[in-house]
C-alpha cells in the first residue's frame, strides 16, 4: 500500500500549524496568545515527527513526541507563572511594555497607532441565588 | 658516647613547632599564656646546645654532621638538607639559645598586656628557629635560606607595632637595605656553584685553593651579604631605625644575635677569605672605619636606644676588623705564624661576638627597663638621676656599661684586647698590607676610648645628676617586676664573668675549643706575637677605657655644663655627628630621589603611552559596534522576527544549493 500521499497530508497539516504558530507569535502582542502560538508551533513539529515515525514504521518519533508533550506541559506551567508575575508588575499583558534589554543608547519603541481600548462589556444579569423562594407578588392572572 | 648528630635538627625544630603552635592557638586559646611554648622550646634548645658543646668535647673525629635528605636533586646541583655542628656553631648556638631564652622570659614582663602578645612570641620563636638553622646549616644554600628567614623575622619584629608609620617605615628600610647585601651574597653563592662545588657544602667549598681575582670577588660578595646583615658602612643606616621595634627585639635580634650573622658568615668562610689578602684588608678596613664612624655618631645621640644601636654597629665593626686580620698570604717563610694569626683573628672575633651578645643584650634590656618605668620615654635629656628610682636596673646597666667600655677584668676588656692584639699582629712584618693594619690598630684603640666615653655619657645622663622623671611616667615610676630584673641580673653576671672563657693570658678555653673543633683552625700555634708586644694592646685598651670613662664623668657629672659649651665651640662637628654625618640625607638625595624620579617617569609612560595604545585598540571594535547597535532595541518580537528571517535565509540557501547540485 502506498503511504506517501498519506504522509503528505500529515506534513501539510503540520506545516500549516507551524506557520500559523509563527505568524501568531510574531504578530500578536498578548503574552498568553504568544505563548499559545509557540505551543502551536511545537505541536506542528510533533505532528511531523509522528507522521514520519508512522511512515518509517518505527516508534522513535512517537516516543520523542510523548516527551515533547510532557516537557510542553511543564513549560506551560512555568510560562504561565512568569506571565502572571509580569502581569502583576504592569497590570497588562502587552509584550512591548518589556523593552529593558535594549542598548542604553537606543530609544524605546512606542506604538504609533495604539489599539482602541477594549470595549467595556455589559455586566452579566445577576441571577437570584438558588434555593430561595421568590417573593410572590399579587397574581396577575387567575386563569 | 651517645651520638648527638641525628638530633641536631631538634634545636631549630622545637622553636619552629612552638611558633606554629602559638600562631595557630595563641590569639584564641593561649592568650596570656602564649609565652609558655616559646620559653619551653627555646630552653630545651638551649639544653640541647649545651649537650652539643659537651659531646663535641668528647667527639674526636671532627664536627657532628648529619644529612637528612637531598633537598634539591637537580642535574648538576645536589643540595642536601644537612646540619653540622663544629666548635664555631656550638659557641654560636649556646649564645643564641641562652640569651634567647633569657630575653623571652624578660619579654613576659615587658610585653605584658600588649594586644599582639601571642604574635610577639610566635615571631620570636620563628626567629630562634631561623637563627639556629643558620648556624647549623651545612651548605651555602641552606645557610642562605635561613639567612633570609632571620631577615623576615627582623622585618616582622621591627614592624611589630605596624600601626605606627615610623615602625612600618623602619621595617621596610631594614628589609630593603639588607636585601641589597643579600643580593651580593646570592651572587657569591652562584659563583661558588659554578666555579667551585656542585653541592655547595662547606667541606667541598673550603678545600678550594685559588689566589686569582676570582677568590677575591667571591670573598667580597660574601662580605657584601655580611655588610648588609651586620649593618656595616655603607649599609649601616637600617640598624638605628630598627630600634622602633620592642626593646627585647632590639636586644635579641639587633644586638645579640641576628646582626652577628654576618660575622658568623665571614668567620665560617675564613678558609676562603684568608686566601685573598686584598679581600681581608677591605674587610678589616670597613670594620675599623665603621667602628670609628658609629662611635663618633654615638657620642652625640640623645636617644638611649640609639646610642646603644650605634654602639652595636661599632662593636660589629670591631669584629670585622678582627676577622680581616687573618691571612695566609703572609709570606712563605712563616706558615706557622700565618696559621697563628688566622686562628687568633677568628677567635678574637668570635670571642668578642660572644661577650658582646651578653653585655649588649644586658644594656638593651636595662634600657628597656628604664623605658618601662619612664612611660616609654627614651630621650636621655628628659630624665636623669634614676639611681634611686631604679636601683636594680642601675646596677645591671652599670655592669653592662663597664663591660662594653672595656673596664679591666670585665668581659669587653678581654675580648677587645684580643681584637687589638690581632690587628697589631697583622701589622707585623711579612704582611702585604702591614702599614694599613697599623693604622687600623690605632683606629681600634681610638674607638675603644670613644666607646668608653659614649657608654658612660649615656650612663651618667640617665642615672646621675638630679632626679628628674618625665610626666609620661605618671606617679608610678617604679622598678620593673622580677620577671624582668632576674634575667637582667643573670646577664649582668654574664657580662662580668663571661670574659673568663678566654681571658688571655689567664685562661684560653674558648680559643682551645674553637681551634680543636673547627676544621680550618685546627693545629694553629701561638708563636706569633713577641712577649714584649703582648701587653701593648692590653695597656692601650685599658688606658683608653679609663680615660673615656673619666672624661665622661668630668663632662657630665663634675662640670655638667661643659658638654654644652663644647658643642657650641665646635658647632659644625657637633651637628655632623648629631645628624649621623647626613648619611640618610645623602642616600635620599643620591639614590632614593633619582629612583623616585625614574618611577614617576615610568608612571607617566605607562599612563599615557601604554594605556593609550590599549585604549586605541579597544576603540576600534566600539566604532564598528555603532553599525549594529540600533538592532538591539529590546523588543522580543523583533528578535523573533530576525531569527525567523535568518532561518528562512538559511533554508533558501540550502535548497538553492541542493537544486544546483548535480
Amino acid at each position: 500500500m502506498n503511504e506517501l500521499p498519506m504522509l503528505h497530508n500529515y506534513l501539510v497539516v503540520g506545516a500549516i500549524l507551524f506557520a500559523l504558530g509563527t505568524v501568531g507569535f510574531l504578530a500578536r502582542r498578548n503574552l498568553i496568545v504568544m505563548f499559545l502560538s509557540a505551543e502551536m508551533m511545537l505541536q506542528g513539529v510533533s505532528l511531523n515527527l509522528v507522521a514520519f515515525a508512522r511512515y518509517r514504521s518505527n516508534l522513535q518519533g512517537q516516543a520523542f513526541t510523548l516527551f515533547i508533550i510532557t516537557v510542553a506541559a511543564c513549560e506551560a506551567g512555568i510560562a504561565l507563572a512568569l506571565i502572571l508575575m509580569l502581569y502583576r508588575r504592569r497590570r497588562s499583558l502587552d509584550v512591548t511594555l518589556w523593552q529593558e534589554l535594549r542598548e542604553p543608547t537606543v530609544e524605546p519603541t512606542f506604538d504609533e497607532e495604539p489599539l482602541p481600548p477594549p470595549p467595556v462589556e455589559e455586566p452579566l444579569p445577576r441571577l437570584t441565588p438558588a434555593g430561595l423562594e421568590p417573593v410572590h407578588g399579587q397574581e396577575t392572572s387567575h386563569v | 658516647m651517645f651520638d648527638m648528630s641525628p638530633y641536631l635538627v631538634l634545636i631549630p625544630l622545637l622553636p619552629l613547632l612552638a611558633s606554629a603552635l602559638i600562631a595557630f592557638l595563641g590569639p584564641r586559646f593561649l592568650r596570656q599564656h602564649s609565652h609558655w611554648p616559646c620559653i619551653l622550646a627555646v630552653l630545651t634548645s638551649c639544653v640541647l646546645s649545651i649537650l652539643v658543646l659537651f659531646s663535641l668535647g668528647q667527639h674526636e673525629e671532627g664536627p657532628l654532621k648529619h644529612s637528612y635528605y637531598t633537598w634539591i636533586p637537580a642535574d648538576n646541583l645536589s643540595i642536601a638538607f644537612a646540619l653540622q655542628a663544629d666548635g664555631l656553631t656550638a659557641i654560636m648556638l649556646t649564645a643564641i639559645t641562652f640569651i634567647g631564652s633569657l630575653i623571652a622570659i624578660y619579654s613576659v614582663g615587658y610585653m605584658h598586656g600588649d594586644p599582639g602578645y601571642a604574635r610577639f612570641f610566635a615571631e620570636i620563636s620563628l626567629f630562634i628557629f631561623s637563627m639556629t638553622g643558620l648556624v647549623l646549616a651545612d651548605n651555602f644554600l641552606l645557610l642562605y635560606a635561613f639567612w633570609e628567614g632571620v631577615g623576615l623575622c627582623s622585618y616582622l619584629l621591627i614592624g611589630f607595632w605596624f600601626t605606627r608609620p615610623s615602625a612600618a617605615a623602619a621595617a621596610k628600610k631594614a628589609f630593603l637595605v639588607t636585601r641589597l647585601g643579600d643580593l651580593g651574597f646570592f651572587i657569591a653563592i652562584l659563583m661558588i656553584w659554578t666555579g667551585i662545588s656542585d653541592t655547595l657544602s662547606y667541606d667541598s667549598v673550603f678545600q678550594f685553593k685559588d689566589n686569582s681575582g676570582f677568590m677575591t670577588a667571591v670573598c667580597l660578595l660574601l662580605f657584601c651579604g655580611a655588610v648588609g646583615k651586620s649593618a656595616q658602612f655603607p649599609l649601616h643606616v637600617w640598624l638605628p631605625d630598627a630600634m622602633e621595634g620592642p626593646t627585647p627585639v632590639s636586644a635579641l635580634i639587633h644586638a645579640a644575635t641576628m646582626v652577628t650573622a654576618g660575622v658568623y658568615l665571614v668567620a665560617r668562610c675564613t678558609p676562603l677569605f684568608v686566601q685573598s689578602a686584598t679581600a681581608q684588608v677591605i674587610v678589616a678596613s670597613i670594620g675599623a672605619f665603621t667602628a670609628l664612624l658609629a662611635a663618633l655618631i654615638a657620642v652625640t645621640q640623645n636617644d638611649l636606644k640609639r646610642v646603644l644601636a650605634y654602639s652595636t654597629i661599632s662593636q660589629l665593626g670591631y669584629m670585622f676588623l678582627a676577622l680581616g686580620c687573618g691571612t695566609l698570604a703572609i709570606g712563605a717563610a712563616t706558615p706557622g705564624a700565618a696559621m697563628a694569626l688566622m686562628s687568633m683573628a677568628v677567635v678574637a672575633a668570635i670571642f668578642h661576638l660572644y661577650t658582646h651578645a651578653f653585655f649588649k643584650a644586658l644594656l638593651f634590656l636595662s634600657a628597656g627597663s628604664v623605658m618601662h618605668a619612664m612611660g616609654n620615654v627614651i630621650d636621655m635629656r628628659r630624665f636623669s638621676g634614676l639611681r634611686k628610682v631604679l636601683p636594680r636596673t642601675h646596677w645591671t646597666f652599670l655592669c653592662g656599661a663597664l663591660a662594653l667600655a672595656g673596664f679591666p677584668l670585665l668581659a669587653g676588656f678581654w675580648s677587645k684586647d684580643e681584637i687589638l692584639a690581632a690587628a697589631l699582629g697583622a701589622s707585623l712584618e711579612g704582611h702585604p698590607y702591614r702599614g694599613v693594619y697599623l693604622v687600623l690598630f690605632v683606629t681600634g684603640v681610638a674607638t675603644a676610648g670613644l666607646t668608653a666615653f659614649y657608654t658612660f655619657r649615656a650612663y651618667f645622663m640617665t642615672f646621675w645628676g638630679e632626679e628628674r622623671i618625665p610626666p609620661e611616667a605618671g606617679h608610678h615610676a617604679h622598678e620593673s617586676p622580677p620577671v624582668m630584673t632576674v634575667p637582667l641580673m643573670i646577664l649582668a653576671a654574664g657580662a662580668v664573668f663571661i670574659g673568663y672563657v678566654h681571658a688571655e693570658p689567664l685562661t684560653d678555653w674558648l680559643g682551645h675549643f674553637l681551634e680543636e673543633h673547627t676544621t680550618p683552625l685546627r693545629g694553629a700555634g701561638h708563636e706569633l706575637i713577641p712577649a714584649a708586644l703582648k701587653y701593648v694592646p692590653l695597656a692601650s685598651g685599658t688606658l683608653m677605657a679609663l680615660g673615656g670613662i673619666f672624661l665622661a664623668w668630668w663632662m657630665y657629672v663634675r662640670q655638667a655644663g661643659l658638654s654644652a659649651r663644647l658643642a657650641e665651640s665646635v658647632p659644625r662637628l657637633y651637628q655632623m655627628s648629631l645628624n649621623k654625618f647626613y648619611f640618610d640625607e645623602l642616600y635620599s638625595f643620591f639614590i632614593i630621589q633619582p629612583i623616585i624620579g625614574l618611577a614617576e617617569f615610568c608612571r607617566v609612560i605607562d599612563l599615557y603611552v601604554v594605556d593609550g595604545l590599549v585604549d586605541i585598540v579597544a576603540e576600534i571594535p566600539r566604532l564598528f559596534g555603532v553599525l549594529f547597535r540600533p538592532i538591539q532595541n529590546g523588543l522580543t518580537q523583533f528578535y523573533a522576527l530576525a531569527m525567523a528571517l535568518g532561518v528562512a535565509v538559511f533554508l533558501v540557501a540550502m535548497v538553492w544549493r541542493m537544486a544546483l547540485a548535480p
